[in-house]
């Protein structure tokens, strides 16, 4: 599956599509309108990642083509105006989201994750990871057919997770992701440890692999045990 | 007062004064001149009277002519009574009353004998011709003031017109649209300059407006970006699990500072939009949900440091504007968070108003300071002092009361009327 990257500022264009990269997704970015506009028009994307304010023209412009065209590319618009019109407008102009810089790159991982999932699984919304399958429409994670009882964070969590398989997410990424960035009260993330280890504790119970690692008291990788 | 009133009490003022003035002066002129005439007559009378004793050297008989009266009366010796005219009050026995006369007395020689001779004339038709006159200038200047009134009522209330409209035009102005500023025509050049000036003016103040607005968000973007940059490097530094532990702490601690910069930014950012008045949509907002829902976000993080929630929240619906309301709470919430202490505890009423109360430091904050951007208590990290200018900002926008008390021992309240 293809991603494209559109972002002017280059090195961010690069922190994306070396995050992104892997067995699943090949990245590809374009810097300007123009450049960017040619590639949306000849090539399908799964997911295109949108900054608005491009050398050139506007993101907006892009998405409007891709609309006009019937594409199915889900799109992510990135833009630094935290304002609520513009994310309106970008929304109303078919953005699939809308995710205001700074991000972390996990959050943008999960949402594209998300969409991917979306437009590829037409309603049927299914994520499958070694033993585990959630059901997202029902909400339901099962191991080995058998239901986990999760709060709403640890699913959420448990998602969060998935969508960044392999990837060291640091506390931050994390407490933003299930409490909102307003929650001015970055000192310590001590009140997500609580859930993170209810989680690992509720997996582990139903015989699944102990998935989550802490790294250095950064952050957590979620993937398979070695 | 309105102009108008204002000049019409200059102008009436001194219109009456004037007008007083010209009816007294008026009045002691024409009594003058009357009585000169009068004099005149007397004289006359005199004269013929003189004529007469001249040629036949016995006196006239004495007609009796209306208003007139001539008296005769022999005397030894001339007095000093030669032309002399005054005037008095003599009775009337005919009219049975007193009158005012005018009277010229002389002696005359008939040959034989002194005569001492007055005539007079009655004053009376000339006080009636006086009255009358100044009835009438009277009336026609009353009429004249009326008339005068009315006229500059009305013409100036017609002409200060597109002055008014032009005033209501500048009300109804708001900086933030942007929509130029429209005057109605006018024919009056004055009104046609204000008018000019005004719309060149306001349509500058917009314009800067627009360009303070633009200016305000190319600074968030141009920060925005390189903070997104830094922070997806350390997304991706910490990828590498080869990391020592010093690298690691130091991760942590750009993690840390690249978070409060950003908050910061955006806190900026956010006073800059307030006081540009960006957030000017209004809508029923229902602050017991809106509470709720802060609070559920917040449990997590009290319960993880052990402070316990009270609270008496009732139904309360207020219009303003929900995206200012929502960060309101938020930063009231996050403040008495921060600021709280491990098994403290956080106090919320809801009915009228809202009142947080949470336990904190033993001392009361300063109230002068509290306020102020960048005012935080013993400099601490935890916060970057924007939050509380953010409250008052969102208050004085809104029209709410943000008001802040300390009890003994260590419950800090603040209590927000909407």
């Amino acid at each position: 599956m293809k991603i494209l990257v559109i972002e002017d500022e280059k090195e961010l264009s690069k922190s994306i599509c070396q995050y992104l990269s892997n067995e699943q997704f090949i990245t590809e970015t374009a810097y300007d309108f123009n450049s960017a506009f040619e590639k949306v028009s000849l090539y399908d994307y799964a997911c295109i990642i949108l900054d608005i304010t491009l050398p050139h023209g506007s993101g907006l412009d892009i998405l409007k083509e891709l609309k006009k065209n019937n594409k199915a590319d889900g799109v992510i618009i990135i833009s630094a105006k935290n304002s609520l019109d513009d994310k309106i407008i970008g929304l109303n102009a078919g953005a699939d989201d809308y995710l205001t810089k700074p991000f972390h790159l996990p959050e943008l991982g999960a949402r594209v994750a998300a969409i991917i999932r979306r437009k590829s699984f037409d309603g049927k919304n299914v994520i499958e990871f070694d033993e585990l399958h959630i059901d997202l429409n029902k909400k339901q994670a099962t191991v080995k057919d058998v239901e986990l009882d999760l709060t709403k964070k640890e699913y959420e969590l448990l998602i969060y997770f998935i969508s960044n398989k392999n990837k060291v997410i640091s506390k931050s990424a994390i407490a933003e992701h299930l409490w909102g960035d307003d929650m001015d009260v970055a000192t310590s993330y001590d009140f997500i440890y609580t859930h993170i280890k209810n989680l690992r504790k509720k997996l582990l119970q139903q015989g699944a692999p102990d998935y989550i690692r802490s790294v250095y008291g950064m952050g957590y990788k979620f993937s398979l045990p070695k | 007062m309105r102009l108008f009133a204002k000049y019409n009490r200059v102008n009436v003022i001194s219109t009456v004064i004037i007008f007083l003035i010209g009816c007294a002066a008026f009045s002691v002129l024409l009594r003058y001149v009357i009585i000169s005439q009068i004099d005149e007559d007397l004289k006359i009378e005199k004269n013929e009277i003189e004529t007469y004793v001249h040629h036949f050297n016995h006196l006239p008989n004495i007609i009796e002519v209306h208003d007139q009266y001539t008296t005769y009366k022999p005397v030894n010796a001339p007095g000093k009574n030669d032309n002399k005219i005054f005037t008095h009050k003599v009775y009337v026995s005919t009219g049975n009353h007193s009158e005012l006369q005018r009277t010229i007395a002389f002696d005359i020689n008939t040959g034989s004998t002194w005569y001492f001779v007055t005539v007079s004339k009655s004053l009376a038709g000339t006080d009636a011709l006086i009255k009358t006159i100044l009835a009438i200038t009277i009336s026609l200047i009353l009429l004249i003031l009326v008339v005068s009134f009315l006229i500059n009522r009305i013409v100036l209330k017609k002409l200060w017109r597109p002055f008014y409209s032009s005033l209501q035009t500048v009300q109804k102005f708001e900086l933030s649209s942007k929509q130029a500023i429209n005057f109605n025509k006018t024919n009056i050049d004055e009104f046609t300059d204000l008018n000019s000036i005004l719309s060149d003016s306001l349509n500058k103040a917009q314009q800067d407006y627009q360009s303070l607005k633009e200016f305000t968000e190319n600074a968030s973007h141009e920060l925005q970006t390189p903070l997104a940059v830094i922070q997806s490097k350390l997304d991706i530094l910490i990828q590498n699990e080869k990391l020592s532990e010093a690298e690691s702490q130091s991760i942590q601690s750009a993690y840390h500072a690249l978070q409060n910069l950003s908050k910061l930014n955006q806190s900026l950012l956010l006073l800059a939009k307030i006081e540009n008045k960006q957030f000017s949509e209004q809508t029923t907002v229902d602050i017991k949900q809106l509470l709720e829902n802060k609070i559920n976000q917040f449990s997590d993080l009290w319960k993880s440091r052990n402070i316990k929630l009270q609270q008496d929240i009732h139904d309360r619906k207020i219009t303003g504007n929900f995206y200012l309301t929502e960060i309101l709470i938020n930063n009231l919430l996050s403040n008495a968070t921060k600021h709280n202490i491990n098994n403290g505890c956080i106090k919320l009423l809801l009915n009228n108003e809202l009142v947080i109360s949470n336990t904190g430091a033993a001392h009361s904050l300063d109230q002068k300071q509290l306020f102020k951007r960048f005012y935080t208590q013993n400099n601490s990290s935890v916060s970057h002092g924007l939050g509380l200018s953010i409250v008052e900002q969102i208050c004085n926008v809104s029209g709410f009361t943000c008001t802040y008390n300390f009890e003994t021992p260590n419950i800090h309240t603040f209590k927000i009327g909407w």
